[in-house]
């Protein structure tokens, strides 16, 4: 599932990714209308977005709404998925989760989003997420259901901007990346470079092993030769087959230490000189 | 109160100061066949010694480190909370290793979990390294002493320890307490299923609409008829008659607290539900205290605002450690940081039955997740051996150290 978190609410990145794969997408339509998102897009493009308009009446005042809030929950989102009736689970696009956020409580968004995710009814979610628009701990809670998060902030000249992607994998490994890039009028996203800290470190990271046997006055190194008399040097205490067997498995009588005690061992503790009268 | 049950475990394994060693010191030695005499009426449960400090009943946390610092283990009856690193990756993992730790001595397992099936976890759990042995390893492995020809060609200079047998026989391994285990396989399916494991996953006990109409939160009070149950049923409540043999059981409950439970404490700056959590833990206390078993909880403390929440949470429970680990954050380019996975606080650590508790004596506590150890060490500076050496200079890294040093 992947989140979008964007600072200053771009809504452009939207249309993105509904072109960007051979993919039947559905959209969630809250904070824009249908006709300003399909703006730009081209027809062949639209014929794969099924949008939903929630745009027109959210809360469900006029008598007949399309897609309320009310209706973010398992049942009616699965349902709307199933009405293209294609046979690859669809992706669903969600225009803007902060909409919603706002009319449920988190913990319902939440496991509504944890049920879409562990169903088969969609294949991915991407929701967009104003950051600014919520408390931390929302914003935090949300995010932390994510695999994938995209943080989006404007760039330092214009039509730039820096995105930092943390991607969590089922293993636990988390990968971090910061990329800069623009959209062009068109829609195409050219990445145009990474942005320069991690520059830095690569940089930083990279360092040759010393060899602390180099640059020495005297010579630590063995030739070959000298390495062969070294390995047919005979230790001491590398005894023969027959005595090592003779050792390792001690017969009956071997190793019995006998020992007569002698005047030494004589010695009482409470009279060490030996000197006491009875 | 807490029971000072008055059990010993059948090899009684080195003394607490030995055990984990800060660095790298990871084989006991257990070569001894001592079995110390034991009355008929006391019970010995596998897996468990009485501490050395207050005699209390101590289960292994599976890792070695930990149990160091939290005085040579977890006692019966207690609860250890775990504050979450930002990805509970670590967390996890030291779930993981408390479920595999149970699998290995035989305890009895209850997985609670809202966010992925219990199943998940533990199918994800660390292999057992089964074949330590005190000795140093012998480059190739020793044969029976009916070949002595091959034997002696094994080791040219230890030749002496090659009949040494390289698993303990007479000792089975499960007798040990605590194990190490390799994080790069999982348990073999044969070693988990011989585990009696209990699951509770909230999807399949609340339906989310209803829960969502409802005033409180409902989550947590079927956790606990459903942990009350279990205790109940399989005998380990310490007032049903000791008839047959007891077993501990040990309760991983993965990341309580968050939005998937229902509850909104991580969600908003001022909760509503602010005391389900803390009567659930209070209640959770009481179970454990009356009955052989032992919980360990994960919380994502990163996300909850409210500082005085979080105080009583850490209140309730017993133990109470917090992982902050350096993906993600600045402090990973930091070369301070470098051999580190992250940074581990002891928030508290209980007095059971005595006045003092037993701290470990160092604040700056740093772990690292090696493939078959998790350990934790003490941070210390390395030496400053730049040319420039001088006092002005010194200023950045024992700013840093302060920082991690007050937490």
């Amino acid at each position: 599932m992947y989140i979008l978190a964007l600072k200053n609410s771009y809504n452009l990145f939207l249309n993105i990714f509904s072109v960007a794969r051979e993919e039947v997408v559905h959209v969630l339509c809250f904070d824009v209308s249908e006709e300003e998102l399909k703006v730009g897009l081209k027809p062949s493009d639209t014929q794969r977005l099924h949008i939903h308009n929630a745009y027109s009446d959210p809360l469900g005042w006029t008598g007949h709404p399309n897609f309320t809030a009310q209706q973010f929950i398992l049942e009616d989102l699965a349902n709307l998925v199933k009405q293209t009736s294609q046979p690859k689970p669809a992706v669903l696009v969600i225009d803007s989760l902060s909409w919603i956020l706002r009319h449920k409580t988190p913990p319902a968004v939440c496991q509504t989003l944890q049920q879409l995710r562990k169903g088969g009814a969609v294949r991915a979610v991407i929701g967009l997420l104003h950051t600014d628009m919520h408390q931390r701990g929302t914003v935090g809670s949300v995010c932390h259901l994510a695999t994938s998060l995209i943080s989006v902030a404007p760039g330092v000249r214009g039509k730039e901007a820096v995105a930092r992607v943390t991607k969590r994998s089922k293993s636990g490994k988390v990968m971090q990346d910061e990329e800069i890039f623009c959209i062009a009028e068109d829609f195409t996203v050219t990445i145009l470079s990474k942005a320069s800290h991690a520059e830095h470190k690569t940089n930083s990271t990279e360092e040759e092993q010393a060899d602390p046997t180099a640059n020495l006055t005297f010579n630590l190194r063995l030739s070959d030769s000298e390495l062969e008399a070294k390995q047919k040097l005979t230790l001491p205490f590398v005894f023969s087959k027959e005595k090592k067997t003779a050792l390792l498995h001690p017969g009956p009588g071997s190793g019995r230490i006998l020992y007569e005690p002698d005047a030494n061992d004589d010695y009482d503790q409470e009279d060490p000189d030996d000197d006491l009268d009875v | 109160m807490l029971h000072n049950i008055d059990v010993t475990s059948s090899n009684m394994a080195a003394p607490v100061n030995s055990v984990g060693k800060t660095s790298g010191d990871r084989f006991q030695v257990n070569c001894t066949s001592f079995q110390k005499k034991t009355r008929s009426k006391l019970i010995s449960i596998p897996g468990t010694r009485p501490s050395v400090q207050n005699g209390q009943l101590l289960v292994s946390t599976g890792v070695t480190s930990l149990d160091y610092l939290l005085g040579g283990g977890l006692a019966v009856g207690t609860v250890l909370l775990i504050e979450e690193d930002r990805f509970d990756s670590y967390s996890r993992m030291i779930l993981k290793y408390f479920l595999a730790e149970g699998v290995v001595c035989r305890h009895e397992l209850f997985v609670a979990t809202a966010q992925d099936n219990p199943d998940e976890i533990l199918q994800e759990l660390p292999a057992p390294i089964l074949d330590d042995v005190a000795v140093p390893k012998p480059v190739d492995q020793p044969r029976p002493t009916g070949e002595p020809q091959d034997s002696l060609d094994a080791m040219t200079i230890a030749w002496r320890y090659q009949n040494l047998p390289k698993v303990q026989s007479a000792l089975a391994s499960s007798s040990r307490f605590g194990h190490y285990y390799d994080v790069s396989k999982t348990m073999e399916a044969e070693i988990r299923q011989a585990a009696k494991c209990h699951r509770f996953y909230l999807p399949d006990h609340i339906t989310p609409s209803s829960a969502a109409h409802s005033a409180r939160v409902e989550s947590y009070s079927a956790l606990l008829k459903s942990l009350q149950e279990v205790i109940h049923r399989e005998g380990f409540d310490l007032a049903t008659p000791m008839s047959k043999s007891r077993n501990i059981l040990r309760v991983g409950l993965h990341s309580l607290g968050s939005a998937l439970w229902g509850d909104d404490m991580c969600c908003h700056d001022k909760p509503r539900h602010g005391h389900a959590l803390t009567t659930f833990l209070y209640g959770l206390r009481a179970l454990l205290r009356s009955s052989l078993s032992v919980a360990v909880v994960t919380l994502p403390s990163h996300l909850i605002q409210d500082r005085a929440l979080m105080g009583n949470i850490t209140r309730l429970c017993d133990n109470a450690i917090a992982l902050e680990s350096f993906k993600g954050s600045e402090r990973e380019t930091n070369p301070l940081y470098k051999d580190y996975h992250g940074l581990l606080f002891v928030r508290q650590v209980p007095h059971l039955n005595c006045l003092a508790r037993q701290l470990p004596d160092h604040k700056d506590l740093a772990f690292k997740l090696k493939r078959k150890q998790f350990t934790i060490e003490r941070l210390h500076l390395p030496p400053d051996l730049s040319d420039t050496a001088s006092r002005v200079s010194r200023g950045e890294p024992v700013g840093v150290a302060s920082a991690c040093g007050s937490g």
